[in-house]
């Protein structure tokens, strides 16, 4: 069974020899100081190269490490390409939006379409090419920041979350701007190559909304784009971060294939209250970068056979993760094969 | 009106979010003559202390305290340029933002709003804070309290290399450090030496106060 039949099978329900390990990239970063050596190729250049990207994501998967390959590593691209400022980081700090573009949401239409033919979305484009077109069978990721977070990255958060209220009318205006931007740089992904795509949204949770706004801000966009992504015939992962008590009901109604939690988030609690869904999660990115490789396995046991279908990060992980404790979630599910 | 029902009035449209309500009662507490530092204390404050509990009690969400403070704050707009002079001597002084590295500063700036609305003086850094500048700015203002907030793992080293720039300089005992953030646990609090940890801007809030002694 490869990479691909594993994951494609979980994900339709079927049987596996082993739940898949993956990392998708975006905000849910798989790079590593020690990948990047591994690859010979550091950031933050490889954020604006696709070959580079291509290459350092490539290593992701080469190195053991994940059953994927994903791209790119940061989520700031879209917001970039609507004209925020970002501060592309270094080899340890994940790029960041420095400068947003509006100061309310009423002035969303003076912000930029995604020109999908240059700057680092084009990079992404080309990179998820590469990938598809040197290896056969390991699924490949792209990535897209979720709509609120994505609105949330071109205004000031706290201005952007007072007009929900505020300014409602204008707020759904930017976030139908905005999804609609997504919807094309997803499909663009999709025609790329990519087979799944993982949407990320940690300004959308519903511990940050509550069940009200999460459900008219995050379920309502996220699932226009997963129904068109679905359409174009990729399979599609949510990552919602936070606490999820209040809100499962609400994260039910998202229509994705897969729906990802952080750490915070019991693995009996999620399989209790979302039967039916495919999950995925959850392995500590604090002990991933912090702990050794005998906690690792144990967390990834636990999480295995306690619900989740699907074992990844709970989170980026930090870039300074030695690769052996990344390692280790996959060697722990390989011995329980 | 009378001033009790004013200033109850007052609080129920913070809580209700209702700045321009907030702001036509605050105008009429001047016409009526009451001492606007009174209106805060007896309305503004009392309101905004109300929308933390909601807030604790998961009946509020942060739009909705963005939201309230934004009314608290339109209202101590209208009464501010009314205050005689303004006693900044026994507040209790905090420089707080996000360290290096990391943009996520939605609890820094509930903190904030908690914080100014329990009367703390607040100076506030921003994100993406040069590790320095903590220390730098805690000095100048010789402020009692450093808050330190991250969402990241990647930047939480951060927070350690803030406490050791202290104590080379040998402040350490100069200021108590509070950190706070998704990734930030006790254990961490207690491996890098911060004087304490807390999960919530209410409790953060209501901690510094225990640790002053005050509230």
């Amino acid at each position: 069974m490869n990479e691909k039949e594993r994951l494609f099978k979980m994900i339709e329900g079927e049987k596996t020899d082993r739940p898949p390990c993956i990392c998708p990239g975006g905000m849910m970063n798989m790079i590593t100081t020690g990948l990047m050596e591994l690859a010979g190729t550091s950031l933050p250049e490889a954020h604006s190269d696709a070959i580079l990207m291509a290459r350092l994501a490539k290593s992701a998967y080469t190195s053991g490490c994940f059953d994927n390959v994903g791209a790119p590593f940061c989520m700031t691209v879209e917001a970039e390409a609507m004209g925020a400022k970002v501060r592309m980081g270094t080899d340890t700090i994940e790029p960041h939006v420095s400068g947003y573009v509006i100061d309310t949401t009423s002035d969303w239409n003076k912000l930029e379409k995604i020109d999908h033919t240059k700057g680092r979305s084009g990079v992404v484009l080309d990179a998820i090419k590469i990938l598809k077109s040197e290896l056969e069978n390991v699924p490949v990721v792209g990535n897209l920041t979720g709509p609120v977070s994505t609105a949330s990255s071109l205004i000031e958060p706290t201005v952007f979350y007072k007009e929900m209220r505020k300014k409602n009318a204008d707020t759904h205006n930017l976030m139908e701007f905005v999804t609609d931007q997504l919807i094309a740089f997803g499909l663009a992904q999709i025609e790329a190559g990519a087979d799944i795509i993982a949407i990320s949204d940690p300004s959308g949770t519903g511990e940050i909304l509550g069940p009200k706004y999460f459900e008219e801000f995050t379920v309502k966009y996220l699932n226009r784009l997963i129904a068109l992504l679905k359409k174009k015939g990729a399979k599609v992962i949510v990552h919602i971060c936070g606490q999820m008590r209040q809100v499962y009901k609400q994260a039910d109604m998202i229509e994705s294939d897969v729906l990802s939690f952080d750490s915070v988030v019991a693995a009996r609690e999620a399989r209790k209250e979302l039967p039916d869904r495919v999950l995925m999660g959850n392995i500590s990115t604090y002990a991933l970068e912090f702990g050794d490789t005998v906690k690792v396995k144990t967390l990834t046991r636990f999480a295995a056979e306690n619900g989740f279908d699907i074992i990844s990060p709970a989170c980026g992980l930090g870039m300074r993760s030695p690769l052996e404790n990344i390692k280790a979630m996959g060697e722990a599910l390989r011995e329980r094969a | 009106m009378e001033k009790e029902k004013l200033f109850q009035e007052i609080a129920e449209n913070v809580v209700e979010m209702e700045d321009e309500i907030v702001e036509e009662l605050c105008e009429k507490s001047l016409e009526m003559g009451i001492d606007p530092v009174e209106t805060i204390n007896g309305g503004l404050i009392p309101g905004m202390d109300k929308v933390g509990q909601l807030y604790e009690d998961g009946e509020y969400f942060l739009p909705e305290v963005l939201t309230a403070s934004f009314a608290l704050n339109t209202g101590i707009d209208v009464l501010k340029p009314h205050i005689k002079q303004e006693d900044d001597g026994g507040k209790i002084k905090v420089v707080i933002g996000v360290v290096e590295g990391d943009t996520h500063d939605i609890g820094k700036n509930l903190v904030k709003i908690m914080g100014e609305s329990g009367g703390f003086q607040v100076f506030d850094l921003g994100r993406d804070v040069p590790l320095e500048e903590f220390v730098t700015v805690a000095k100048e203002n010789n402020v009692d309290f450093i808050c330190l907030s991250t969402l990241m793992t990647t930047t939480m080293g951060g927070m350690k290399t803030v406490i050791d720039m202290l104590k080379e300089q040998g402040i350490r005992d100069n200021f108590k450090v509070i950190i706070g953030g998704g990734p930030i646990s006790q254990k961490f609090a207690d491996e890098i030496g911060a004087d304490a940890y807390e999960t919530d801007a209410s409790s953060a809030v209501r901690r510094m106060k225990a640790m002053k002694g005050v509230g």
